[in-house]
């Protein structure tokens, strides 16, 4: 298997996508609940840790960018079998396919869950669930352009909604924010790690970074990506501590769609039925990214077709559906899903960095010994 | 798929036909079946033996007496070979042949055959004549502002109108053949140095890899060199509007002339062109533009509306306030059945009527609007079929699809919401997004001539923004669309284009 990959010329995209892409698959079915689950560790500090967090990620974005620098174009797959060696950089490559599949079924998990809690009550999990990954199948069978395209798309149609928070805050109470930064550094550290679930995404740019046409100018525009996620994130944050009541937002578990409750327009009430419907758009994408990176896998390790194994993931993801039964076995497997998404997407490309770093130079002080002696 | 198998031509034996008459007339008249209407015309002159064939079908006999016949009885001193016959008659296209299949073909086109006997070969003049129509105004496009025209049958006028239109020397014009029978001539047609040589080349591999007895219309060369022949989205634009095609052409693209066809094709036609109008153009900017704009919202419109009122009387009526739902109530009071069954029944009504309207004749035609309007318009909510409100809806829903300049585009936009309202009516607002992502990534899959279908939005182009989403003013489009990748970029100078004026000057 080779480390480098050398796609078409057609299938290259500019690098100013790679903002969108970045952008879209953070922002997911996490949103919808950050704010309380920032809210429990940290209280009225919450966005600090959201804010931070989105500052350790912009660094984590750099250092996966270094990581990738080092190679001409290579994934993830290529880079642990460069590192690690044929079984052991695959045996990795695996466990990183399992974590971005599991990735792509909590997604779905979550979206069904939201529907069945706020419009469709009794509407059968693998029903929804089935259409969902059918939508993501279809639309990933096209690869990385429509991957790209499709987080363009998504963006420009679903970025307006950040415009309706602006009217709960004529509700809001901006006192709640205060005594400042009182809750103490744990528990904004705390914080900033239960922010992981909701924040990553941005791993994918390890999976993506080949099909970009100008790779310099990737870490600029993904890092943009990542401010303007920031930036949502840590907005909505604020919003909702100074629109609830502190104890109200703890039971609340998606604050952000019970904002949108208090939207009022003349020929519309209830805006939160339109904003669910409307999440799928946002998801969508993200399921569709997740997707493409973790069948990518089966091409590069195995050398099956992709397509096979986007059939195969999405099969398997919906036939996991039928294990989940309550919420708090949902609950559950988010919270594993956060954990291994901080390790596998924060903490192992900090790991990674090190060990390609030294590793080349060895290399090089080989080569520069064997043309010596 | 099947249309691009490679059909394999049957390689035809040249033969050359006999040198006495007796025996050409024989194997003329096996070579086109004894038609009836062959017929032979023979003068005889001091032992020389003349003969003229023609197709009595396709020859104007006028035109073959002035051009072939009074001349050479006029010339009665003359022998009567290649040289007389070259130096007298008065036409402007003659060539030599002498290949029995090529006389034949030629005489199907409406052409002449003059051979004397003994002579190595014969003289093809055209004396044809093919029925056509003169210029009318455009039917299926109708305009309010702007040239009338419209392409006819003919394909030797259109060219000429194409001409007329761009009197450039790179204009090209390229022939093709379609159809093993039908024999359908047609053109290829761009400017050399603006369209991009991959664009060309992808219409003319396609066509050229066709293999079809006949196709009765350009629309049907459109549909059998499509990207993708699965979709309701059309891909490939026909026009019936010559200045359309020069305008496009000057763009950058490349059209396609068929004979007996009064449309032209042209590509790559991305999705957002669909909705163009020449109007957009000839109309000062700010209108052009308002008019762009409600084109793309009443697209929108059209296929979410009815499904909306569906998803909300269905499962979320809490989306209405208060006071419009009692109305609403109120009108769907009398009304037994669930709204999408009733928006289901309104739709399928205003199909018929819209179909119904376009196969009668004009003069009856007129009673549909009385049939439209007052019998099922106010009927049918008095007999408690439908609510005022849905009749409201639908026919929003309705006009707003007529709105495209596309015929075919307007009719995609019709049947595709049928699928959403039902998708409203099993899951509500989680079935149109449904059905509205499943739309998006298909029209994202879709391509013309290899090109994206949706650019220039994805893959994005600011700078054709100007001409397909929005509606520039002039000075602001001095570059032709790069999601067409043109040769010649520039169409004025930038710096002309952009000059400011100080105050008093």
């Amino acid at each position: 298997m080779k480390v480098n990959i050398q796609p078409k010329e057609g299938l290259l995209f500019n690098a100013f996508l790679v903002m969108f892409v970045i952008h879209v698959t953070q922002t997911g079915v996490g949103l919808a609940g950050l704010p309380r689950i920032v809210y429990l560790e940290a209280e009225h500090d919450g966005w600090i840790s959201v804010l931070l967090a989105g500052v350790l990620t912009g660094i984590i974005l750099w250092v996966m960018f270094l990581l990738l620098r080092e190679y001409d174009s290579a994934d993830l797959y290529g880079i642990q079998v460069d590192l690690f060696g044929k079984l052991f950089g695959r045996m990795l490559g695996v466990i990183y396919m399992v974590y971005l599949s599991s990735v792509f079924f909590d997604i779905c998990m979550n979206y069904v869950e939201i529907v069945q809690a706020w419009i469709f009550s009794d509407m059968p999990t693998w029903v929804l669930s089935g259409v969902i990954i059918s939508l993501a199948v279809y639309a990933s069978l096209s690869g990385i352009r429509m991957v790209v395209g499709f987080s363009f798309i998504s963006f420009i149609m679903t970025f307006w909604l950040v415009l309706v928070i602006i009217s709960p805050l004529k509700y809001s109470d901006p006192t709640h924010l205060f005594p400042f930064m009182n809750t103490g550094i744990k528990n904004i550290a705390s914080g900033i790690y239960k922010t992981s679930f909701s924040i990553i995404g941005f791993e994918l740019l390890l999976f993506v970074y080949p099909y970009i046409q100008e790779k310099k100018k990737a870490l600029l525009y993904a890092e943009l990506g990542n401010l303007y996620t920031t930036i949502l994130f840590t907005v909505v944050t604020v919003v909702c501590i100074i629109f609830f009541a502190g104890e109200s937002l703890k039971r609340t578990i998606w604050p952000v769609l019970s904002l949108f409750k208090i939207v009022r327009l003349p020929n519309l009430e209830r805006f939160e039925f339109i904003a669910v419907s409307f999440w799928l758009l946002i998801i969508l994408p993200n399921l569709v990214t997740y997707l493409w990176a973790a069948s990518k896998g089966f091409t590069r390790l195995f050398n099956i077709k992709q397509s096979k194994g986007i059939y195969i993931i999405a099969g398997v993801a919906w036939l996991g559906n039928f294990f989940i039964k309550a919420r708090y076995q949902m609950n559950l497997v988010t919270d594993y899903i956060g954990v291994a998404g901080f390790f596998l997407a924060i903490c192992y490309p900090a790991i990674l960095f090190p060990i390609v770093v030294i590793k080349k130079k060895l290399r090089k002080r080989r080569q520069q010994d064997e043309e010596m002696g | 798929m099947f249309k691009w198998r490679n059909g394999k031509k049957e390689n035809e034996t040249p033969k050359a036909h006999s040198l006495k008459i007796e025996e050409l007339k024989q194997q003329l008249n096996a070579e086109l079946m004894d038609t009836s209407d062959l017929e032979f015309r023979e003068i005889y002159k001091d032992g020389e033996h003349l003969l003229i064939s023609f197709l009595t079908s396709m020859t104007d006999v006028k035109v073959l007496e002035d051009i072939i016949i009074k001349p050479l009885q006029a010339r009665v001193h003359s022998p009567w070979n290649l040289e007389t016959f070259q130096a007298c008659l008065p036409a402007a296209q003659i060539s030599y042949a002498n290949q029995l299949k090529e006389i034949a073909q030629a005489m199907i086109e409406g052409k002449g055959y003059l051979y004397s006997e003994g002579e190595p070969c014969g003289i093809l003049i055209n004396t044809g004549k093919i029925a056509e129509r003169s210029l009318e105004r455009a039917e299926t496009e109708s305009l309010v502002y702007g040239p009338k025209i419209s392409f006819t049958e003919s394909l030797e006028s259109n060219m000429n109108i194409i001409r007329a239109n761009i009197k450039d020397p790179m204009l090209v014009m390229e022939d093709i053949e379609i159809g093993a029978r039908g024999r359908t001539k047609g053109k290829i047609v761009y400017i050399k140095d603006i369209a991009d040589e991959k664009n060309v080349n992808t219409f003319k591999q396609r066509i050229k890899d066709l293999s079809i007895d006949h196709i009765p219309d350009s629309t049907v060369l459109a549909q059998l060199i499509e990207d993708n022949s699965w979709t309701v989205f059309p891909q490939l634009l026909t026009t019936e509007l010559p200045d359309r095609l020069s305008i496009v052409l000057l763009k950058g693209r490349v059209g396609v002339l068929v004979d007996r066809s009064p449309a032209a094709i042209y590509g790559p036609s991305t999705f957002f062109s669909f909705f163009e109008s020449t109007e957009d153009v000839y109309m000062r900017w700010n209108m052009g533009l308002f008019l762009r704009m409600l084109r793309f919202f009443s697209f929108f419109f059209s296929i979410l509306l009815t499904p909306a009122y569906v998803a909300v009387l269905t499962y979320h009526y809490e989306v209405i306030p208060s006071p419009l739902l009692v109305s609403l109530g109120e009108s769907r009071s009398n009304v037994p059945f669930p709204p999408v069954f009733e928006a289901l029944l309104l739709e399928f009504i205003i199909e018929l009527l819209r179909e119904a309207g376009a196969r009668l004749p004009t003069k009856v035609g007129q009673t549909m609007g009385i049939v439209g309007g007052i019998v099922i318009g106010q009927a049918a909510v008095d007999a408690g079929f439908t609510s005022n409100i849905l009749i409201i809806i639908i026919a929003l829903s309705a006009l707003g699809s007529f709105t495209t300049p596309s015929y075919l585009m307007g009719t995609a936009v019709r049947i595709i919401r049928f699928p959403i309202i039902l998708l409203a009516g099993l899951w509500g607002g989680v079935g149109i997004m449904v059905a509205f992502c499943f739309l998006i990534i298909h029209v994202l899959k879709l391509s013309t001539l290899g090109t994206p279908y949706l650019a220039p939005l994805y893959p994005l182009s600011m700078k054709d923004f100007g001409y397909s989403l929005l509606r520039f003013p002039f000075q602001f489009n001095y570059m032709r669309p790069l999601s067409n990748q043109p040769g010649d970029l520039k169409r004025y100078p930038q710096k002309k284009a952009k000059k400011k004026k100080d105050v008093d000057e």
